[in-house]
Order: C-alpha cells, then sequence, then structure tokens
C-alpha cells in the first residue's frame, strides 16, 4: 500500500500535522547528501562527429548537506551550478564522482534502484513554464509522480493533489483543471512545487526557482518555500545567481566559479567575511538599494569575462579575473581547505590572511581589502 | 516577522500586457487560408466517399462502345466520356478514392513507424540515435522517385505495393520530423520533471512527448500527403502503381496521355483534381503550421 | 533637480500640483505629457498606459519601475515608436520640443537610432546572429550618416573602444555567438550609441546579466553618460539598481506613475504602500537567513477594465473607503517629491 494508507498522519492533515512538528532540524543532523568529487564533462562534436573538445562543467566538487539544512549554491552564468544539480539527480549521471544520498551511492545505480531513491530527492527547475507540460491539466501534473509510483488508489491520489495544491497556496477547484498556460509565472512555479512535494520528499533541489518572477510574486514563492521548511522539514540544495536571495533561505553558502568550488560556509560569516576574492567580487557587485550609503567604488567590480570552460585556466580558475592572483596561482591549484569554524575556502591568499601575497603588493589589493570592510558596515545596519 | 497566511495564498499578477496585446494580424486571413482548403477537401471527400453511395454513379471500369468520347456536360456524363466510354466523371470520383487511401494509408504508415523511429533515436540518443539516423539517412540519400520505383517494380503493380512503396519514402520523412522535435522537447524541464517522477519511458513518450511533437507531425503529414498523391500518381503514369482498369487520376493521366492533342480534356480533367487537391492539403498543412506556431 | 511633471487626471489640481503648460520644463530633451497607450485586443481594449508624464534631462539618469504589466516598457516603446498597429497613442511626447506622437514611419527612422536610441533586455536578440558584430555596427552608422566604408569601419572601432571592448579589430569579424552575454550587451550599447543619440533607453538592460556582468554594464552606461552627456532612460524591475544608479525614479503601477522623486528622497522615506512593498519584497544582503519577507498578496488588476478608485486599493496594507472610491491624483507634496496616495505612509523608510 502507499504512503498514504501507511500514514494517516501526514496524508489526511498535512497542514496541520506538520504545524505540530514545525521544529527546525539541528543544522548539524546527520548528513543527507554527500557529494564527492563529482565531474561532469561534455564532450562537444563538430560537423561529422569528430571530438570537438571537452566541456568540463563541474570539476571536483565536493560538499555534505544535513537533514533539514538548506545549502545555497551561488555562481554567475556558466559556473555548473545547474549542471551540479542536474548530475546530483542522475540526469545524466556525473562522469566521475559519488553521489551520495541517504547513504547510497546514485552513480551507477540500477534504473529499479535509482527509481526507489529518487522518490525522496526532487526537483524545481528555472522556467515555471516549460517545466510543466504544456498538454496537461494541473491536477494530472501533480498528480504524476503518484501515478508513476503507484501511490494509494485512484481517489485517495486526487484527494492528495487537492491537498498539495491547497498547501502551496492555489485553489484545486479552481486551478485544478487549468493548463499552464492559463496560470501567472508565480501559479506555475506553485504548481511544479507541488508536484516536487507530491512524494514527501527529503531533498528539493531547487534550480533558480524564483529568477524569472516579478519581485512581489519572488517574494510569495519565497515565503512558500520558507513555510514548506519549516513545516515538512525539508532540505534545500538552493540554486541562485542572485546572492541576496541565497542568503534569505539558506543555511550555508557554497560559491562556484568556473566548475569548481572557491567557497563553502556558513550564510553570515561568508557574506560578512568573505575569504575568496570571488566571492568578495560577487558581494560588491550587489547594486544596494539604499542611495544613502557610499556608492559602491568602481574599482572593485572585477574585470574581464568568464574564461571558456573548454580550456579552462591553469592553477586557480579565477586567476585571470583575481586581484591578488599571483604566479603561485598560476600552476597549482588551490585545494579547498579549512579555514576557520566550518569554513572551507580554495584560495592560496584567502582575503582573511591580512598578508597580501608577498609576490605582488600593488594598490589592487588595497581595493579589495578596502571592499571587504564595506560588507561588515552594511551587515552592521541590520 | 511573521505573515499572514492571506499573503502566502495570494496568487501571481496577471498575464504580461504584452502577450495579451499582441496584434492578431490578418486573422481573417489567416482563417482563409484554412477554411478554403478545407471545404474544398471536405466536398472532395464527400463526393469521392459519400456520393456513390447515395447516388447512382455509372461504374468506372464498365464503358459503353456506343458513347465514346462525349464531350464535357453531355447528359448523364458531366464530363463527358474517354475513348472506352468510360464515364469521366465516376473514374475521377473513384480515382480520388484511391488517391485518399493511398495517402493516408502512406500517411499513417509514417507517422506511426516513422514517428515512434524518431522519437526513440531522439530520446535515447547516444549510439543508439547515430546508428538509427544513419539507417535512415540511407533511404533519404536517394532520390524518392528512383527508390520508390524501384521497391514498386519489384513488389509489382497492386494498390497495397504502391501503399508499401510509398511508405519506404515517407517513413524516413517523419522519422527526421519526429526526432527533430523530440529533441528540442528532450531536456525541457518538464520532461526531466517527468523522469524524476518516475514516470516509465514508453509512458513519457506516449504522454508526454506524443502530444508535444502532434501538432508537427499533423502538419507535417498533411504536406506529406500532398506530395503522396503526386507521386501516387506518378507511379501510375509509369505503370509501376495501381494496374490499368482500376480508375486512377495516374492512370487516367497515362492513357489520356496518347490522345492529348485530341482530346486534351482527358488529361486536364484527371490533372486539375490531382492539382487542386495537392495544393489544398498543401494549404491546410501550413495555415495549421501557422495557427499552430510550428516551425 | 529633475523637474518631473505629472497630472492626474481625476482632480483639476489645487494646491500643490503644477499647472499644465506646454515645454514647461527648461533643459528637459525629452518630456512625456499625458501620455496613454490603449491596446485593442479580440478579448477587449486593454489601457496599458493611463496618462503618464515625466521628463528626461541632459546627463541624468531616470529610473522607471515597475513589475510586468506595469507599461513601463509599452512607454519605452511608444518613446521610441515601436507599438504595434493596434495601439493607439494619445498624450504628448516631445524630443527638444517637437512632437513625436504621430509622424510618420520615414520621420520616426530618422529619430530612432539619431535622437532617441535603446537598448533592449535581450542581447541575443537584439543581434543578428548571421552577421559579423562590426557590420552590424557599421550598418547602424551609415543608416544615418552617409560615409565611406573605411570612415565606417574606423567609427565602429571607435564605438567598440568606447563600450570597452578589448581587441576591438579582432572583435569586428566576430559573430555574435562568439561573444559572452556581457560583451553581446556592449555590441548592442554600441549600436544604440552610433549615432550619438541623446536619450538612451536601457529597457531591463541587464536584468538577463549576471551580478558581476550588471555591475560593469552598469558602471559602462554612466561612465558613457558622463562622457557624451547623454540622458538615461532606465526602464527596470529591480528597486536596487534604480537606487543604486539613478538619480531620479519614477515608480509605475498599473499603467499610473504612483510615486516620483529623486533617489535620495525615496529611499530616505517612501510614501506610497505599493513602493514600500516592492522594497520590503527583495531580499536584501543583510537580511537574516529564513526570515519571511513582508509581502502584498493579491495581483496588479486588470487592465481592461477603468475603475473608480486607487488600483493599489484591493492590495494595500492601508487601505480605506475613500481610497476605493476615488483615485488619488499624482500630485507634488513637498519639493521634488510627487506620491498618488490619500494615506501615504509617513516617515516610512526603508527597512
Amino acid at each position: 500500500m502507499g504512503v498514504l494508507a501507511s500514514d494517516p498522519g501526514r496524508g489526511g492533515t498535512v497542514t496541520a500535522a506538520a504545524n505540530g512538528a514545525a521544529a527546525e532540524a539541528p543544522p548539524d543532523g546527520d548528513v543527507l547528501l554527500d557529494v564527492r568529487h563529482l565531474v561532469q564533462e561534455f564532450v562537444l562534436r563538430d560537423y561529422g562527429g569528430a571530438k570537438g573538445g571537452v566541456l568540463q562543467a563541474v570539476s571536483d566538487v565536493s560538499f555534505e548537506l544535513h537533514v533539514g539544512e538548506t545549502l545555497g549554491i551561488v555562481g554567475e552564468t556558466g559556473s555548473g551550478k545547474s549542471t551540479l544539480a542536474r548530475s546530483v539527480i542522475q540526469a545524466p549521471p556525473p562522469k566521475h564522482g559519488q553521489v551520495i544520498f541517504q547513504g547510497r551511492d546514485l552513480v551507477g545505480l540500477p534504473r529499479t534502484a535509482l527509481k526507489a531513491a529518487r522518490r525522496n530527492l526532487q526537483m524545481v527547475f528555472q522556467d515555471p513554464f516549460t517545466s510543466l507540460d504544456p498538454t496537461w491539466p494541473v491536477s494530472r501534473i501533480v498528480e504524476e509522480p503518484l501515478t508513476a509510483y503507484a501511490v494509494g488508489t485512484r481517489q485517495e491520489r486526487r484527494q492528495r493533489v487537492r491537498e498539495l495544491l491547497d498547501l502551496v497556496g492555489l485553489d484545486p477547484a479552481r486551478h485544478g483543471a487549468r493548463h499552464p498556460r492559463e496560470l501567472s509565472g508565480g501559479q506555475c512555479q506553485r504548481v511544479a512545487v507541488a508536484r516536487a512535494l507530491a512524494l514527501e520528499p527529503k531533498l528539493i533541489l531547487c534550480d533558480e526557482p524564483v529568477s524569472s518572477l516579478d519581485v512581489l510574486v519572488q517574494a510569495q514563492v519565497l515565503n512558500l518555500f520558507e513555510k514548506l521548511r519549516s513545516e515538512l522539514s525539508l532540505s534545500y540544495l538552493f540554486i541562485a545567481h542572485d546572492l541576496t536571495l541565497v542568503r534569505q533561505v539558506s543555511d550555508r553558502v557554497a560559491v562556484m566559479y568556473l566548475g569548481k568550488l572557491c567557497e563553502i560556509g556558513p550564510v553570515r560569516a561568508i557574506y560578512s567575511e568573505p575569504l575568496h576574492p570571488y566571492t568578495l567580487a560577487l558581494l560588491t557587485s550587489v547594486p544596494d538599494p539604499d542611495p544613502a550609503r557610499a556608492k559602491r567604488d568602481p574599482a572593485s567590480v572585477i574585470k574581464g569575462e568568464l574564461p571558456s570552460p573548454l580550456d579552462p585556466p591553469s592553477g586557480c580558475r579565477f586567476r585571470t579575473r583575481c586581484p591578488r592572483a599571483a604566479d603561485r596561482c598560476v600552476v597549482e591549484v588551490p585545494e579547498l581547505r579549512a579555514l576557520g569554524a566550518g569554513r572551507l575556502v580554495a584560495c592560496h591568499y584567502p582575503l582573511a590572511d591580512g598578508s597580501p601575497p608577498a609576490e605582488r603588493g600593488e594598490p589592487h589589493i588595497a581595493a579589495s581589502s578596502a571592499g571587504t570592510s564595506q560588507v561588515p558596515a552594511a551587515e552592521a545596519d541590520i | 516577522m511573521s505573515v499572514p497566511a492571506a499573503d502566502l495564498l495570494a496568487s501571481a499578477p496577471a498575464q504580461d500586457l504584452r502577450a495579451g496585446a499582441a496584434p492578431r494580424a490578418r486573422g481573417w486571413l489567416r482563417n482563409l487560408e484554412i477554411a478554403v482548403p478545407g471545404t474544398v477537401l471536405v466536398v472532395l471527400l464527400f463526393f469521392c466517399f459519400i456520393w456513390p453511395l447515395v447516388y447512382h454513379v455509372p461504374d468506372p471500369t464498365v464503358g459503353n462502345l456506343f458513347q465514346v468520347n462525349l464531350p464535357l456536360w453531355s447528359p448523364g456524363h458531366i464530363l463527358g466520356t474517354d475513348t472506352v466510354g468510360y464515364d469521366i466523371m465516376s473514374r475521377i470520383l473513384y480515382g480520388g478514392r484511391v488517391s485518399f487511401e493511398v495517402a493516408a494509408a502512406v500517411q499513417l504508415i509514417g507517422l506511426v513507424f516513422g514517428g515512434l523511429f524518431g522519437m526513440v533515436a531522439a530520446y535515447r540518443g547516444g549510439w543508439t540515435e547515430a546508428v538509427m539516423m544513419r539507417i535512415l539517412d540511407v533511404f533519404i540519400a536517394f532520390p524518392s522517385l528512383v527508390l520508390v520505383l524501384a521497391i514498386a517494380d519489384s513488389l509489382g503493380p497492386s494498390e497495397t505495393h504502391v501503399i508499401w512503396a510509398l511508405s519506404a519514402f515517407s517513413i524516413p520523412a517523419f522519422a527526421r520530423v519526429s526526432r527533430a522535435a523530440t529533441l528540442r522537447l528532450r531536456d525541457q524541464p518538464f520532461v526531466v520533471a517527468a523522469r524524476l517522477a518516475g514516470t516509465k519511458t514508453w509512458r513519457i513518450m506516449l504522454r508526454h512527448l506524443t502530444p508535444n511533437i502532434a501538432p508537427q507531425m499533423l502538419t507535417f503529414s498533411l504536406l506529406g500527403a500532398s506530395l503522396t498523391i503526386i507521386l501516387e500518381g506518378a507511379l501510375d503514369f509509369l505503370g509501376y502503381g495501381i494496374p490499368a482498369p482500376t480508375a486512377t487520376w495516374g492512370n487516367m493521366i497515362a492513357t489520356g496521355e496518347s490522345f492529348i492533342s485530341v482530346y486534351p480534356r482527358l488529361v486536364i480533367v484527371p490533372s486539375i483534381f490531382l492539382l487542386v487537391t495537392s495544393i489544398c492539403l498543401n494549404m491546410m498543412g501550413d495555415g495549421l503550421r501557422a495557427r499552430w506556431g510550428v516551425r | 533637480m529633475p523637474r518631473l511633471r505629472e497630472r492626474g487626471r481625476a482632480a483639476p489640481a489645487p494646491g500643490g500640483s503644477e499647472p499644465s503648460a506646454v515645454g514647461m520644463t527648461p533643459g528637459a530633451v525629452l518630456e512625456v505629457e499625458d501620455l496613454r497607450v490603449t491596446f485593442r485586443t479580440r478579448l477587449g481594449t486593454v489601457y496599458a498606459v493611463q496618462g503618464i508624464s515625466f521628463a528626461v534631462e541632459p546627463g541624468r539618469t531616470l529610473a522607471v519601475i515597475g513589475e510586468s504589466g506595469s507599461g513601463k516598457t509599452v512607454s519605452a516603446r511608444a518613446i521610441m515608436g515601436l507599438l504595434p498597429r493596434s495601439a493607439d497613442v494619445s498624450g504628448s511626447i516631445r524630443f527638444k520640443g517637437e512632437q513625436v506622437v504621430g509622424r510618420s514611419n520615414n520621420e520616426m527612422r530618422d529619430y530612432r537610432g539619431r535622437n532617441v536610441a535603446m537598448v533592449f533586455q535581450n542581447p541575443e536578440r537584439s543581434l543578428n546572429p548571421t552577421m559579423r558584430v562590426g557590420y552590424q555596427i557599421a550598418e547602424a552608422i551609415t543608416t544615418h550618416e552617409p560615409m565611406d566604408r573605411r570612415q565606417a569601419r574606423e567609427r565602429t572601432i571607435e564605438l567598440l573602444k568606447m563600450v570597452r571592448i578589448p581587441a576591438p579589430e579582432q572583435r569586428f569579424h566576430e559573430y555574435p555567438h562568439q561573444l559572452s552575454g556581457g560583451m553581446r550587451q556592449r555590441v548592442v550599447i554600441a549600436i544604440a550609441l552610433a549615432c550619438g543619440p541623446e536619450v538612451l533607453i536601457a529597457d531591463e538592460a541587464t536584468t538577463a546579466l549576471d551580478v558581476t556582468t550588471q555591475a560593469q554594464i552598469m558602471d559602462l552606461l554612466l561612465d558613457l553618460q558622463r562622457e557624451t552627456g547623454t540622458a538615461l532612460l532606465m526602464i527596470s524591475h529591480d528597486m536596487s539598481l534604480a537606487a543604486a544608479y539613478s538619480e531620479d525614479v519614477v515608480v509605475m503601477y498599473a499603467g499610473k506613475i504612483v510615486e516620483r522623486a529623486s533617489a535620495r528622497d525615496l529611499f530616505a522615506g517612501v510614501r506610497m504602500p505599493y513602493t514600500q512593498a516592492l522594497l520590503d519584497a527583495i531580499p536584501r544582503i543583510d537580511t537574516e537567513p529564513h526570515v519571511l519577507l513582508p509581502v502584498v498578496g493579491g495581483r496588479p488588476p486588470d487592465q481592461s477594465v477603468l475603475r473608480d478608485g486607487c488600483p493599489f486599493a484591493p492590495r494595500c496594507p492601508d487601505v480605506q473607503q475613500d481610497c476605493r472610491d476615488h483615485a488619488p491624483p499624482l500630485r507634488q507634496h513637498e519639493p521634488d517629491r510627487w506620491w498618488a496616495c490619500w494615506h501615504p505612509i509617513q516617515g516610512g523608510a526603508a527597512r
């Protein structure tokens, strides 16, 4: 029998049951997802099928995600953050590495075992319109996972769909029969969330779930994620290019650049005292809604372009745009190392070391440390 | 900070204004583009398939040697008779039947086999796709008429053989269209979401992919039907198609061709029907393609 | 200080309101007055822009803020004369005192590009993928100023340098797909600046870009503005962007301007509850984790119906009966501060 019958406390009254158990999971709970040395590459082919190059989308990324925790992943276009999420759900599976979810490595699992494991692992995509089949009505979209896992009887599934739509703030009677094109972007994203919740997963991967929404709708959907997290004790892997969004939803943040992790650590620490120069560059690029504060120093904006992932720079991948880059950065790949409480950084000359690299002592370093002092000022303003 | 539940229940803003305001340029013209050929086709289909059931139409294969070469508008023979006294109107109607039957059968075979072939190839990707598509390339590389002639010749003349011969040309064409359409869908988040939801592959193909590529396949099959009718006529004309006593438009043109200088109508009348049917199918396909926004 | 003017339609403007007159804003290069745009669709008439007025001065940046459907993009397209034929435009748009509304297509072609240019949101779609970028810029130059190929090429490379594209001689021969999103947007800006327009409209020009690229492009736009004295009209949904980069801000809701002030004044004390809602909805770099954002529910009104009352009334947390009965006109209440609200937030501030 399916979940509905065996778990009446959840199946019948999702909201009520969840309200009672709203306690936040401890951030240092059990490891839910353990990604080890994940590598994802795509072979590009020229006309005729000749090998044209290898696109290194994700290169040796490792991190852990605990039960009840939200890990934010920030990075720009081309940083590999979406590929990382797709690799975690094995669509497509990574080239190397392990994705240990609930104690089980998903990489190379046979199809049926993978299907069983994925029951606790769902995803919400960026574009609410393309993530819903345009030919299906909303209620059928939300029912799809239940049908696929043969949960309950038809009647029970229908009932569950109504509860799910209600949970995400849609009216089952009004919206259930509609097609995605008859809904707004925010409503479509709610449908996608309802579908992701249908099987009561433990972890939801959110790939820029609010980037394509209007500000007010974005806030509504973000609050929905937050409400569900506390009510259903979910864990999120929350991918975004917007640092401010990530800060609001996450317990810990990982910063990615060109397929590699730069820095990972607790939110407050990363935002108040970034260690990696790239994190600082991201932080100083965020426009401040308060014009009374000093305008951002244009010199702190990082220059240049993201290098090609077909031919990433040697050593540290950020070195071509880094104001602190030195000779060592060209030859030696910086390993992710512990620095401070619960923080890891992949940089030879992290910002908190205080001492600028010995090889160079040019004025732009002063500019970036001036940037550091800006951020705590913002912090004090809360 | 707490937020009232009502706020969470609030729905998102209305549709994008620009989309709502997009002009329906030449809307009536676009309707005509579908309505006119549609009506013509319905009328043709009615006369070919229903009319002979309710009204007496002379047997198309029984001639009357006392009534040969009657001109147009003769009493009892609206389009006249030919050199052996067959009623041309009746032969046009029965010939139309054959044309429509062949066209429909060929499209259906193409749609089912080709569509499935292309969908599977595109959805599976990798080596499967490469091998499957190379096989198709072999078929496509042949000039279609030569290939069809070769197959028709080896099978021998009959309606079913013509259908199979023409399918050799429609299956690869449908496969390509279906592959291209599936490729566009394969990595769409909703297909990935369906896989994540645990939906089985065949179900994804049937429930997600098929409805989404259907408009494209349907418009293509209308365009294909127009081509099939012409090709079928050509096969008959060349003597590789449906054997002589059966009335087909191609056969009529073939026999009429010998008398083209004396009785040009023997060629012109079936040619007009062939042309009009083909153009209507084509217009219909184009019109639907524009309406459904299919590329 | 900007001389921004708007006449509320409902009231004949007692008190603080300025009288309407033609060409009253000295120094303004572009003046929009009582602009109305309606679309006739099969489903009915949509009142997309319902009487807005503002002026843009050389060397200054005016941000027009609103959600999708607020009429901000429609207004920008009306200024460019780029609306479809199903659109009815009334009111006046004056470029240096000369009426733009009702000009013929030929006249508009010269005005676009030479006088007013626009940078669109999506750099992919605003460039021709089959043409080398250099030629696209050169084409923009030669359509307005006859010159030979060598001159056009030199001017193109000059423009590429101006928008700080490294190795412009090489980039000249590249196709759009060989450039990154930021580089493409620079090319689009170069095309927009090709004929030295006096007004540049940036319609969500950085929305599709990453934060670091956004910062680069915004800095570039402001630098270019300083160099050339171009007036910049920035259309955006992003309050923080407006605050960080513009001098004056206009907030639009449901086709109307609901608040207008200098960026500094506005963010020091918001008056209109809608503006406050927009500001509150943005997560900040200093927001604590897992804090719910204060949000307003509901959705913008259906603009195919004209109603009495404030358009924001159904969603407004401070709504009262008079808000539902009469629409508040946009009036000047303080020096250079305008708002359309019966019950403004007193001392409201950016959180």
